[in-house]
């Protein structure tokens, strides 16, 4: 369960969203819906703290997000931004094996044959991990790092318009997939089938209301 | 020994004319480098003849203690200098950069001048601060460097750094691409340096010491010491002072604090 208690985020002075409460059973798929601008994918940084200047809580079942238990709370959780820069990384390989040589995550570290299904799955090609970061395209790198996210095995996944840099064959076959997964799943989206495929919404074009649908 | 020819006062003046061939060029595309370029030959004239002129006293007196505060104060101004060319705000950072340029100027010194040279008393004028002066403004350059590449790429790549950490990074995780990253743009000059060094550079320690009637060989060998100090000196320094400043630059979940920066924290 995943709890939110009267969230609100400033900048610069202007109101983003305000006493955003919402509860979130586990396993429950989440929807993040709002026009560009009204906060998405600001919610997110504020389930995993990386808004400082956001007010209200966040819990994790009974645990509050605080600087004492964020690194347990991100050691539960998987998250894929929606700007996929990751220049820091040099190749594709070493994006792709970073968060398995997390001590947290090394037990998780996947061998060739997942490695593969899992790229199969996701509908990249077997020689990915060969290739220079800067060669491969925005949608191969989403569905790499959702693939990623996936073999993380978290409880709880964080994905940032998981479906904007694909093309319609891969958003079927993404969103049908990350569906059928047990983890909570909260997305922020505009992505029309990825919204009806979700049990819950939360609209913050209309202040944060939240749909169990 | 014979040491180097001295050079007059009205031919230093001679030699200040070759200052006319930047200038020139300068002028002629116009790059609005020529009072910069005055300017900073001018303040170089006036602190170089005041160190001359203190070292003459600091070298005639010998003093452990006058040592020690001569090289204290070199480090302050070199504290303060990486922290103003790196843009980042003196206030957070002053005593992490001094802390860490400190550590590793001392264990250096000790290890080099004590056990390597065998000096009875490191503390002597004629060795400890020359060396101290090498080390800290060689490792300057490369401690900005580093400092810079270290705090603007994580806020560049803001998103990769917190995309680790939601994805189970220890902070140390989360900073080694960052570390590596800096550590790659400040030694990968170094290195290169090193690697002609003798072929087509001669460097300004042995030339000096030759030109001061020392043989060659002797000279060569200060020159080899004296590189490995600098690369030693410099990667505790960067490293102590990523270490320290950490404390100050990261809030409590981790973020980076936007405050950090000179030009965004006013």
């Amino acid at each position: 369960m995943i709890r939110l208690e009267n969230i609100g985020l400033h900048f610069d002075g202007k109101q983003i969203f305000d006493g955003l409460s919402a509860r979130i059973p586990a396993g429950a798929k989440v929807a993040v819906k709002g026009e560009s601008g009204s906060g998405k994918s600001s919610l997110l940084r504020i389930l995993l703290g990386f808004e400082p200047s956001a007010n209200g809580k966040v819990y994790y079942d009974d645990t509050p997000l605080i600087p004492a238990t964020a690194g347990l709370i991100r050691s539960r959780t998987a998250y894929v931004p929606q700007d996929l820069g990751f220049t820091v990384f040099r190749t594709t390989r070493e994006l792709f094996y970073t968060p398995f040589r997390f001590k947290t995550n090394r037990r998780l570290m996947p061998d060739k044959e997942k490695v593969a299904e899992i790229l199969e799955q996701f509908a990249l090609p077997a020689d990915i991990l060969e290739r220079g970061i800067k060669a491969i395209s925005g949608g191969q790198k989403q569905r790499l790092l959702l693939a990623q996210a996936v073999l993380l095995e978290k409880p709880v996944l964080l994905l940032d318009e998981p479906t904007s840099a694909l093309d319609e064959a891969n958003r079927v076959r993404v969103a049908e997939y990350i569906m059928q997964l047990p983890a909570t799943v909260i997305a922020a989206t505009h992505d029309d089938r990825w919204i009806r495929l979700s049990d819950m919404l939360i609209d913050l074009d209309e202040q944060g209301k939240t749909l169990a649908k | 020994m014979k040491g180097a020819i001295d050079i007059g006062w009205m031919k230093l003046l001679a030699g200040y004319l070759l200052l006319l061939i930047p200038v020139v060029f300068f002028r002629i595309y116009r790059t609005g480098l020529v009072r910069p370029t005055l300017v900073a030959v001018g303040r170089m004239t006036v602190q170089l003849l005041l160190v001359g002129l203190y070292l003459e006293y600091i070298f005639r007196w010998d003093n452990p203690w006058i040592n020690g505060l001569w090289v204290l104060v070199m480090t302050v101004v070199s504290s303060y200098t990486v922290i103003r060319r790196t843009g980042l705000r003196l206030r957070l950072f002053l005593w992490s950069v001094f802390g860490a340029t400190m550590i590793s100027i001392v264990l250096i010194d000790f290890y080099f001048l004590g056990f390597v040279i065998g000096l009875k008393n490191i503390w002597t004028a004629r060795y400890f601060i020359p060396v101290t002066g090498m080390l800290l403004g060689n490792s300057l350059k490369n401690v900005i460097i580093a400092l810079d590449a270290f705090y603007r790429r994580i806020d560049e790549e803001e998103t990769s750094y917190r995309w680790q950490l939601a994805n189970g990074a220890e902070h140390n995780e989360a900073l080694l691409p960052f570390v590596q990253q800096a550590l790659r743009k400040a030694f990968n000059p170094l290195i290169a340096t090193t690697a002609v060094m003798g072929l087509i550079s001669l460097p300004g320690m042995m030339t000096g010491q030759i030109l001061g009637g020392s043989n060659p060989l002797t000279a060569v060998k200060y020159q080899i010491m004296i590189l490995l100090v600098i690369f030693s000196s410099t990667i505790l320094n960067v490293w102590l002072t990523i270490r320290f400043s950490r404390r100050v630059a990261f809030d409590g979940m981790l973020n980076l604090r936007k405050d950090i920066f000179e030009e965004r924290g006013k």
